[in-house]
């Protein structure tokens, strides 16, 4: 039931040329699907026939050079993946890192930067607030943002 | 493609085939050259009719064949790699109209590019038959083009559209009748006699 009339070829030549036989007009008679066909072939083959001549394609030397271009960045996407992949971990580790760090001792660090004058830190350190343990993570931190950062901007570059 | 190229050559020829490396000979520029001269006018006719605009059957085109080359197609017969080119710019098209249906800005583009000096006759003609097949559904355009230009079985129609082949019978029964109707309402429908 799913494959086309076996009709239908000799209907569709008829149809588009207006050529008749009595076995395909009694055929006509009892397939739909056939109707169908034939009410729409002349108007298909002349939509067929309209003029696309003064299109012209692109070249087929500049689609190759194209195509392989593409194909060179899609190359670099894939080798450059696991790279990325690193890089996305080192970012969200900064991150993590940062705010563990902050939430960790985020009291002091608010009472650190309220009263950020030379006299206020002093104070801050000298009571023992923030240890050296703090400002040794705190360096570590920043030194891997500053490398991240300047790894994404050479990146782009 | 490697999965196509498999369908059509026996093994020992395929393993035959395969290089060192185990990927299939790419495709030289030469014979891609040929193929592309047999069929892209093809191709782009079937993108022009589907989409109703030369830029964009360009685009299409194109990338239909930027996916062929990267398919790398080189055990394949002519037919096959006909048939592949067939499905995946039925695909591009389908992917093209998702897109501009969610681009508003689609129909503006369109309505501006109809306007301009009077054409000719026989782009009257062309225009009046675009509009036309316009008026269907892609798929019901690619049903019937499919069908009818390039006389593909409803296997291969099936394969294009992602479509079981037991559909394709009522899928272009509704089709024609849909354009018979249009065709109709427009007084351009031959008598077709019982």
């Amino acid at each position: 039931m799913s494959e086309a009339c076996r009709y239908e070829a000799e209907v569709l030549h008829a149809a588009e040329e207006d050529r008749w036989t009595d076995a395909l007009r009694t055929h006509l008679g009892g397939c739909d699907d056939c109707i169908a066909a034939a009410s729409v072939a002349p108007w298909m083959s002349r939509f067929e026939r309209i003029s696309d001549r003064e299109h012209m394609l692109p070249d087929p030397a500049i689609i190759w050079l194209k195509a392989k271009l593409l194909q060179g960045t899609v190359d670099t996407d894939r080798a450059t993946r696991p790279l990325d992949l690193v890089q996305m971990l080192a970012y969200l580790v900064v991150a993590a890192g940062w705010a563990a760090l902050l939430t960790w001792r985020w009291s002091t660090v608010e009472l650190w930067v309220r009263s950020l004058t030379p006299s206020g830190v002093q104070d801050v350190i000298g009571a023992g607030a923030l240890s050296m343990s703090f400002f040794a993570l705190v360096f570590v931190l920043a030194s891997m943002t500053v490398m991240l950062g300047l790894h994404a901007i050479l990146a782009e570059e | 493609m490697t999965m196509l190229a498999a369908m059509t050559l026996p093994a020992h020829l395929l393993a035959e085939a395969r290089s060192r490396s185990g990927k299939p000979d790419p495709m030289e520029e030469g014979r891609f050259e040929m193929f592309y001269r047999r069929n892209a006018g093809g191709l782009w006719s079937y993108l022009f009719r589907m989409t109703g605009d030369p830029a964009t059957a360009d685009d299409l085109l194109q990338k239909a064949f930027f996916q062929f080359i990267r398919a790398n197609p080189a055990l394949a017969s002519e037919e096959h790699m006909r048939r592949w080119m067939f499905r995946t710019a039925t695909n591009l098209a389908l992917d093209h109209f998702r897109e501009a249906k969610r681009d508003r800005g689609y129909a503006e583009k369109n309505r501006r590019s109809e306007a301009g000096p009077a054409p000719e006759p026989r782009e009257v003609l062309r225009h009046d038959m675009m509009k036309t097949f316009a008026e269907l559904k892609p798929r019901e355009r690619a049903l019937l083009w499919l069908a009818h230009v390039e006389e593909a079985d409803h296997q291969d129609i099936g394969e294009a559209l992602g479509v079981k082949s037991k559909s394709v019978k009522v899928l272009l029964f509704r089709a024609r009748k849909r354009l018979g109707e249009l065709l109709t309402k427009k007084g351009l429908a031959p008598e077709v006699s019982r």
